[in-house]
């Protein structure tokens, strides 16, 4: 999917001069970016913009050409359901149900993996022992790996990772990445990772700078 | 899941009471509208103490006490008067006898009158008369009855009668007008609790007045006005300002019948008023619901659950405390029904199932329209809430 951004600026806060904002420049697909920040300049903000929970700015957003601005409701349910995937940085993960639960969630609006898959992401990323274990009860690293296998559990064209790794150890952030690669490949998809600095080992065909 | 996520703020203990206040309010609609539906009969029947809304009007006694056509219009435009029907009597003297089995036969001396059909409380089909049937129908005061039956036969030794045996009862009358005198058998086809007199079919008394005395005038000395209310001050000023006497008795009834009806009324108004408030009160409910679950409605759009798949989860808890709610008032209604059914049969009111049948129709209506008022609250509460920029997230940047 690709996604073209046109003279974008947030109408609640005046950025300073980036990449990004008041410019114009596409996320092609098949292809993986990096947008690098200081914290506070708008990443969550780009993020909130092109996932529709956000439509106070100037300048146009479009998904293979159409203004996001178009999308009917339901339209952006089918969207969230079955083209972009989000990690959150606030994660937004249910604390009263378990970790299992919480993908699971995701999982059967979508039916997109069996539950054998689900455990066998689980185990990849070392956290298949704290299925049955409330979410609340879990490390922020802990609830940041649940958040990414959550995350992969629906088809997509566009995957956009808000700081995902940040509390991850080295270890396990490079069974995320193989994780995250392989779903990507698999859909075809377009890869979006904001981060404070970090470029995390991934072969990006640009770092935007925000 | 969802519905575990999203009731986590219900509480039972408050359902519990939402739907016992709502049963209540819903089961006084119900039980209203039933008693409203069965005493129907009572407002509506023409010979009942309640339904009596007619009133028989009369000059004082002297000679000239007849009404003139004039009167009659003047009474016919009044905004209080629905019609009216002019009493005509016989210009004929009648002589009445009977003759019982082994006993001594009694004639009396009386008189006929006749007043339109649909100011007599009698149906029945033999109410009829024309030239060449044999026999004259007559309706005569149930007093009549009464005092035949309690006076003359005990003092006299005559059997007892009722309205059955009554029927069989031959008389012979003996009309003697100015140019003829003719004879006719009659008997006696009801007893009438509202009108005061001894009537026969209009077309008899035509008839032979004009037979029997050609050159009399036919006078109204009573009028019977069909009226709104009996009891209401307008008409009774307006006939007092006409110096028109009527029976207090009459105006007494329709009070009663006024005051019956406006407490039916009044409970119905409470009635109405506690569902208007539980329906508020559940309303209110399921907002607070929505508003506490804030948090988890808009994280659980923002994973792709549609705006109705969360609603859904809201209506279910709607539409179980109104069907609950339902159940039990239209229970009450049934049970109340079968409570009521001694009292009101003393009123002669049959029973019968139409009143149930008429609520449950009620309660199926008052069922889908609240829960489509609850379904489209329930909506756009959610809507609202969903709206872009109101997410939690917008605000990290």
């Amino acid at each position: 999917m690709q996604v073209t951004i046109q003279s974008i600026i947030p109408d609640y806060f005046t950025p300073a001069s980036s990449e990004v904002w008041s410019k114009n420049f596409e996320f092609q697909p098949n292809s993986k970016y990096l947008v690098k920040a200081v914290s506070g300049s708008g990443k969550s903000s780009l993020f909130n913009f092109i996932y529709g929970l956000n439509n106070r700015f100037s300048g146009s957003i479009l998904f293979n050409d159409t203004s996001i601005t178009s999308f009917s409701e339901s339209e952006w349910t089918t969207i969230r359901t079955q083209k972009i995937a989000i990690v959150f940085q606030g994660l937004k993960l249910f604390p009263e149900l378990t970790a299992l639960e919480n993908i699971q969630l995701k999982n059967i609006l979508t039916n997109h993996k069996t539950e054998a898959e689900i455990l066998d992401m689980m185990s990849q990323l070392d956290v298949n022992q704290l299925a049955n274990k409330k979410a609340e009860t879990l490390s922020y690293g802990q609830q940041q790996r649940i958040a990414i296998i959550r995350a992969l559990c629906q088809p997509f064209k566009l995957l956009l990772l808000d700081e995902p790794f940040s509390h991850i150890d080295e270890a396990q952030i490079t069974n995320a990445i193989a994780l995250i690669n392989k779903e990507v490949t698999t859909n075809q998809a377009t890869l979006i990772i904001a981060s404070l600095g970090d470029t995390y080992n991934i072969d990006y065909t640009k770092t935007i700078l925000l | 899941m969802i519905g575990q996520l999203l009731k986590k703020q219900v509480h039972k203990s408050q359902l519990l009471f939402f739907t016992l206040s709502s049963s209540l309010g819903l089961g006084i609609l119900l039980i209203v509208v039933q008693l409203f539906i069965d005493t129907q009969s009572l407002f509506n029947s023409k010979n009942d103490l309640l339904g009596n809304q007619n009133l028989i009007i009369y000059k004082d006694l002297g000679r000239d006490n007849a009404f003139t056509s004039d009167e009659i219009t003047a009474l016919n435009a009044q905004p209080f008067i629905n019609k009216t029907g002019g009493f005509t009597h016989g210009t004929y003297r009648v002589l009445a006898s009977v003759t019982f089995p082994n006993h001594a036969g009694i004639s009396t001396e009386m008189f006929l009158e006749a007043v339109s059909d649909e100011f007599i409380d009698i149906t029945n089909k033999d109410w009829k008369w024309q030239p060449g049937d044999k026999e004259v129908p007559i309706i005569i005061p149930k007093n009549y009855i009464n005092l035949y039956n309690f006076g003359y036969a005990t003092s006299s030794g005559l059997p007892q009668v009722n309205e059955n045996i009554i029927r069989q009862v031959p008389i012979d009358l003996t009309l003697s007008g100015t140019h003829k005198t003719e004879n006719y058998r009659a008997y006696i086809l009801d007893a009438s609790e509202k009108i005061n007199s001894i009537l026969v079919p209009e077309s008899f008394l035509n008839y032979t007045n004009k037979k029997l005395s050609p050159l009399k005038d036919n006078k109204v000395s009573r009028i019977i006005l069909d009226v709104i209310n009996p009891s209401d001050p307008k008409l009774l000023e307006f006939l007092a300002s006409k110096k028109y006497n009527y029976l207090s008795n009459d105006v007494q009834n329709s009070k009663l019948s006024y005051v019956l009806k406006l407490i039916l009324s009044i409970v119905l108004g409470i009635g109405l008023l506690i569902t208007i408030l539980s329906i508020y009160l559940v309303i209110t409910n399921i907002n607070l619901l929505i508003l506490k679950n804030k948090q988890t409605i808009t994280q659980l759009h923002f994973l792709g659950y549609s705006k109705g798949q969360i609603a859904k989860v809201y209506h279910a808890i709607a539409f179980k405390v109104l069907a609950v709610s339902i159940i039990v008032a239209l229970s009450l209604n049934i049970i109340c029904k079968f409570i009521f059914m001694p009292y009101l049969s003393v009123l002669q009111i049959e029973s019968n199932l139409t009143s149930i049948i008429y609520t449950v129709i009620l309660s199926v209506l008052i069922f889908i329209s609240l829960a489509m008022y609850y379904r489209n609250h329930t909506n756009s509460k959610i809507k609202q809430m969903l709206r872009p920029n109101t997410s939690l997230l917008s605000s990290e940047n």
